[in-house]
């Protein structure tokens, strides 16, 4: 990237609004630290889905003895992700170009 | 699972509460009222076993299918959504160059050409270059023979594989579909393709995948043969934008909607015109026949009686 775009990108992150979301996809100042909107979403959301959450960590816990073969939590994680997705998916085309 | 337990107790209800029998029910036990005591036992006997077998299919029926269908992905405000919204052509020609990069050396997109490009993402120039890079089999030639040339604007976008049984076997078995059409292919294609690129995770407690496949709770059956394609960086952007998974996801997403419905500008605008003048029609229309039907509503009927 040239400079020019570098200083573009950097004029964009209102540092005086202190958004820290547009800041931390907009300041490639650092090479290699591209932040993956998705993801940061989706850690972001955590806390809003914390009930399925623990549906499936107690999920997990309950089957943590088991030797079938046939027990698992897909309901608990379906449930937690879909969560996330829809706390997500209305956010994440804002941050992308 | 709640449905099970809900009809078992009304068919209990039912069963011990006789005085509550319609008048129907009534006629036929005095009919056949000597049958009735003996068989009452034997008839809540069946109806329990029926109710709690019902409950068992329920509970095996409900965990296998969440797994089957995969996970319901979530709608995504695409830019093109509006009904007088249209393509971002930028996004169209970076989700291009991810095609080109990630996905041309096991999908092919034997629908579209080079020329179908001109003015959507390349300019001619640009899409002739292009074309000029891949080497396509042509002829016979005056000889008889085949030969190989250089591509042009008329040619379809090149094939990875010769045909499918190549693609499978190159590929562990699957099949990596022709993309032309996917978006309108799977059910809600744009928002699924997207949530599937870019929802590679671990698989849940209990559920392994086998050597060769790949855990996506958006696949049906979850375990998909493609491995995660998207990574952070894995194209380098012509325009300079950072290339994120979610970047690179809704890039490519938006041109393989465009493959799939070149014509969609096209469509809306002619859809919003025909829409208002056809309205326009419907006022005339109304008019025009209240105008002729005056006559006949305005009509007096006297009744003249003769004393």
């Amino acid at each position: 990237m040239t400079r020019a775009f570098e200083y573009d990108l950097l004029s964009k992150c209102d540092v005086s609004n202190r958004k820290e979301d547009s800041c931390v996809l907009l300041s490639h100042g650092a090479e290699d630290e591209v932040v993956d909107p998705k993801k940061y979403l989706e850690e972001s959301c955590k806390p809003k889905c914390v009930k399925p959450l623990l549906e499936y960590q107690a999920c997990v816990k309950r089957i943590q003895g088991d030797d079938s073969g046939h027990k698992h939590c897909t309901g608990q994680y379906f449930d937690y992700w879909h969560c996330i997705d829809k706390c997500v998916a209305p956010k994440l085309f804002a941050k992308l170009k | 699972m709640v449905g099970g337990g809900v009809i078992q107790q009304i068919l209990r209800r039912k069963l011990h509460s006789p005085s509550l029998a319609t008048p129907v029910r009534s006629w036929f036990s005095s009919k056949t009222a000597h049958v009735d005591t003996g068989s009452s036992g034997v008839r809540a006997f069946a109806l329990l076993g029926a109710g709690v077998t019902g409950l068992l299919s329920f509970s095996t029926v409900a965990s296998a299918d969440e797994a089957e269908h995969g996970l319901a992905c979530p709608d995504y405000p695409w830019p093109h959504d509006g009904i007088l919204s249209s393509y971002d052509h930028a996004s169209i020609r970076r989700g291009h160059q991810v095609y080109q990069q990630v996905c041309a050396s096991c999908h092919s997109m034997s629908l579209i050409s080079y020329r179908d490009l001109v003015g959507v993402a390349y300019t001619e120039e640009e899409a002739k270059a292009m074309a000029a890079e891949i080497e396509v089999v042509d002829g016979p030639n005056d000889e008889g023979e085949m030969f190989t040339r250089p591509g042009k604007l008329s040619d379809r976008l090149p094939q990875p594989y010769a045909n499918e049984s190549a693609a499978r076997f190159a590929n562990g078995g699957a099949y990596p579909p022709d993309l032309s059409l996917i978006t309108k292919a799977r059910h809600n294609g744009q928002n699924y393709v997207f949530a599937l690129l870019t929802g590679y995770r671990d698989p849940p407690a209990g559920i392994s995948i086998r050597e060769g496949l790949h855990y996506n709770p958006y696949f049906p059956g979850g375990a998909i043969a493609m491995p995660k394609m998207l990574n952070d960086e894995a194209v380098e952007y012509e325009d300079g934008v950072p290339a994120t998974e979610a970047q690179m996801g809704k890039d490519v997403v938006s041109f393989l909607s465009w493959a799939a419905e070149p014509e969609m500008e096209e469509r809306k605008l002619m859809g919003f015109k025909w829409i208002f003048l056809l309205s326009l029609a419907l006022l005339q229309a109304a008019y025009y026949r209240r105008l002729k039907w005056s006559v006949l509503k305005s009509r007096k009927l006297v009744l003249d009686v003769v004393n």
